[in-house]
């Protein structure tokens, strides 16, 4: 029994960090440059993005949401880290009834009994920069998602403080676009109008029935509150928690992946959170995706090179037309063959080789193969240490689609699914033959 | 005829709401009470029935906002699942939300009352008897539902929530952020603030700490006066001091 003591007061120790309050972007400045003083040179990458992490999850407030998306970058760092990260997602401070009306009268122009049918005083959910409260309009239920004030000038704050620390970690290494991108993201997602024009993009262009997308309230809806039709359904966890059949889960996983594929073709945009949090499982089968904040959006010209390069994987066409396909894309710069065929082997090639790994047969059961996500880590790392300039160097485009594949790989893993393929596939090919005409 | 206390309200708020725009446009200096009148609709004479003074308007302004805050506090449907920190918090914001239509009337106010004293604080203070009101009915009920202790000098604790409100919206005032979001955060972190202060028993330590003081040095005070062993070497200056307050 005595045993257990130490390991309990540890944890406990642990969470006061956590529960360490608001404004603490001074410490966190403190503890990062602490910690690094204590890594020695032989300290692996690993180490380090283990104390990166441990650093941006003591953050609180906004930085909560600049952690998540340094791990949407990393899809691969591990359950354990990740799970200490999704913690504190949900750890903003409420923003309570007198604060919620003062917004709702500021960007609707009245208080909430004055606009609504009901409206329910206390949050339902909290969502990533904000809590989204249950109303009644026209006899409709609604989320009525509510903003936390000042978050762009705290954002603007944050991501000084995180770009200084993070260079010092760097130790003079490039991370300029990683922290372009990483603000660019965030503006995006701060802005609910924004957001709301991503929903009905997705909602106009979505043409399985399975698929719930939300309604946007335009005439309810601001640069900080959005307001869309309420979704009645299961998140995650506690679809999970449910115990699902196989069929079930099998199901979803397969909805969650063609329509994956289909965005990208069809609508030449996808979903760019892969969050397991922005679905909602609803009994009849069908899934709801919520939270619009970050999608991509790719053009025609992208895409068919993306294309190319994705069945010419797939098909195993031989590496000088791969490379080739890759210096197209400008993910491997031009050069010498040699320079070109070491760069694609050492760098490219163990990430790519990863996802294209569920695609190559006709279905890929991930409750087999349990440790995808634990070799992806892996992968990432061990690239990460080859420390070559170029790594720098990736487009954009591509970066997104594969970090949301292995984004969903890692929940198709959670749910231990099997994959279908085919229809992938055929919207490949489908793509090719239309494109190439 | 008799005019009925009803109209004589109507034409009090609407004098009011003249002499307010009037001196958002002009200024209060610039303002004068026969130009009010005018605007207001009413004769010279009728409006010193209503308000002696210009200064009186100011005033009368600042209670009016009261009483209009009180009566939108009612309105909020579930008001009575607010906590007390909600409950205070909702207050203070619907003020300002009230006071944000008149923003440069109140830095008018302020200017006068802080920075050329041609506002006496005195007269300021004088018209919060609803705003005290309303805030020791919330901390009453609060105490009563078990929510907080009761804290110590119970009565005081409304005059200090006031100070603060006087506090807030100077910061206000002086706020130049974007939809005045740095006040939003200050009122939130301050409240937040007040809230454990009130949920702690930190008033009641602190006034069992300043009791402690007295007594002690009360007593020793006395007793060096009656023992008549008074030494006015520097260490006993202090209770000399204290000795001579008390005896006057």
């Amino acid at each position: 029994m005595d045993n257990t003591k130490p390991i309990k007061r540890g944890q406990i120790a642990a969470k006061a960090v956590v529960k360490v309050g608001l404004a603490h972007s001074k410490g966190f400045a403190k503890r990062v440059f602490g910690a690094n003083k204590e890594i020695s040179s032989k300290q692996t990458h690993q180490e380090s993005a283990k104390i990166i992490f441990e650093a941006l999850s003591q953050l609180k407030g906004i930085s909560v949401k600049v952690a998540q998306q340094v791990a949407l970058a990393m899809p691969f760092l591990p359950q354990s880290y990740l799970d200490e990260l999704s913690k504190t997602f949900h750890s903003l401070p409420p923003i309570n009834k007198a604060l919620m009306r003062k917004i709702i009268k500021q960007e609707l122009g009245d208080y909430p009994e004055n606009i609504f049918n009901s409206f329910d005083s206390t949050a339902f959910a909290s969502a990533s920069l904000g809590q989204v409260h249950k109303a009644v309009i026209d006899n409709e239920p609604i989320a009525v998602k509510v903003q936390y004030p000042a978050i762009c000038s705290t954002i603007a704050i944050d991501m000084k403080i995180l770009s200084y620390g993070l260079k010092h970690f760097a130790k003079g290494g490039n991370i300029d676009h990683l922290i372009k991108e990483i603000n660019d993201r965030l503006y995006e997602e701060v802005d609910y109008e924004n957001e709301a024009n991503n929903v009905n993009y997705f909602r106009q262009h979505t043409t399985n029935k399975q698929i719930v997308i939300p309604k946007v309230y335009e005439n309810l809806s601001t640069k900080k509150v959005l307001t869309l039709s309420f979704i009645d359904g299961l998140h995650f966890d506690s679809f999970m928690n449910t115990k699902p059949s196989i069929q079930t889960i099998n199901h979803y996983a397969q909805l969650i992946f063609d329509t994956f594929f289909d965005s990208l073709y069809r609508c030449k945009a996808i979903h760019a959170d892969p969050n397991p949090s922005n679905f909602l499982f609803i009994k009849d089968g069908k899934l709801a995706m919520i939270d619009f904040g970050c999608i991509k959006k790719v053009d025609n010209l992208f895409l068919q090179k993306y294309n190319e390069l994705h069945l010419s994987l797939i098909d195993g066409e031989d590496e000088e037309y791969i490379i080739a396909k890759y210096v197209q894309l400008g993910m491997i710069d031009e050069g010498s063959k040699e320079d070109m065929a070491w760069f694609y082997q050492e760098v490219i090639k163990p990430l790519d080789s990863l996802y294209i790994e569920i695609l190559i047969n006709d279905t890929y059961d991930f409750g087999a193969h349990g440790d995808f996500t634990k070799r992806g880590f892996d992968a990432v790392m061990k690239v990460s240490q080859k420390k070559t300039h170029s790594i720098h160097k990736v487009n954009q485009e591509i970066l997104f689609i594969d970090r949301t594949l292995l984004g969903y790989y890692a929940i198709f893993e959670k749910m231990g699914a099997i994959i279908n393929t085919k229809k992938a596939k055929e919207i490949m090919r489908k793509f090719k033959g239309e494109n190439n005409e | 005829m008799k005019i009925s206390q009803d109209a004589k309200e109507k034409t009090k708020i609407k004098i009011l709401r003249c002499a307010v725009d009037l001196m958002i446009k002009k200024g209060f200096k610039d303002t004068s009470m026969r130009e009010i009148a005018q605007n207001a609709d009413v004769s010279n004479p009728t409006i010193y029935n209503y308000f002696a003074t210009k200064e009186q308007i100011l005033y009368s302004y600042i209670e009016y906002i009261h009483s209009l805050s009180v009566e939108s506090l009612k309105t909020i449907p579930d008001f009575e699942t607010y906590t007390l920190r909600e409950q205070l918090q909702s207050f203070i914001e619907i003020q300002l939300q009230f006071y944000l239509e008149d923003r440069e009337f109140i830095e008018q106010i302020y200017d006068m009352a802080f920075e050329s004293s041609s506002v006496r604080l005195d007269n300021l203070y004088d018209t919060n008897r609803i705003f005290i009101q309303t805030i020791q009915e919330i901390l009453d009920i609060a105490i009563e539902a078990g929510e907080i202790n009761k804290p110590p000098f119970l009565e005081y604790v409304p005059l200090l929530f006031w100070d603060y409100f006087v506090i807030v919206v100077a910061y206000w005032i002086k706020d130049d952020s974007k939809e005045f979001e740095n006040t939003t955060q200050f009122i939130d972190y301050s409240m937040s603030l007040i809230e454990s202060v009130l949920h702690s028993n930190m008033m009641q330590h602190a006034s069992n700490l300043a009791l402690f003081f007295l007594k002690t040095h009360f007593k020793n005070s006395l007793e060096s006066l009656i023992t008549k062993k008074m030494k006015f070497g520097k260490k006993s200056f202090t209770k000399r001091r204290l000795g001579d307050i008390i005896h006057g």
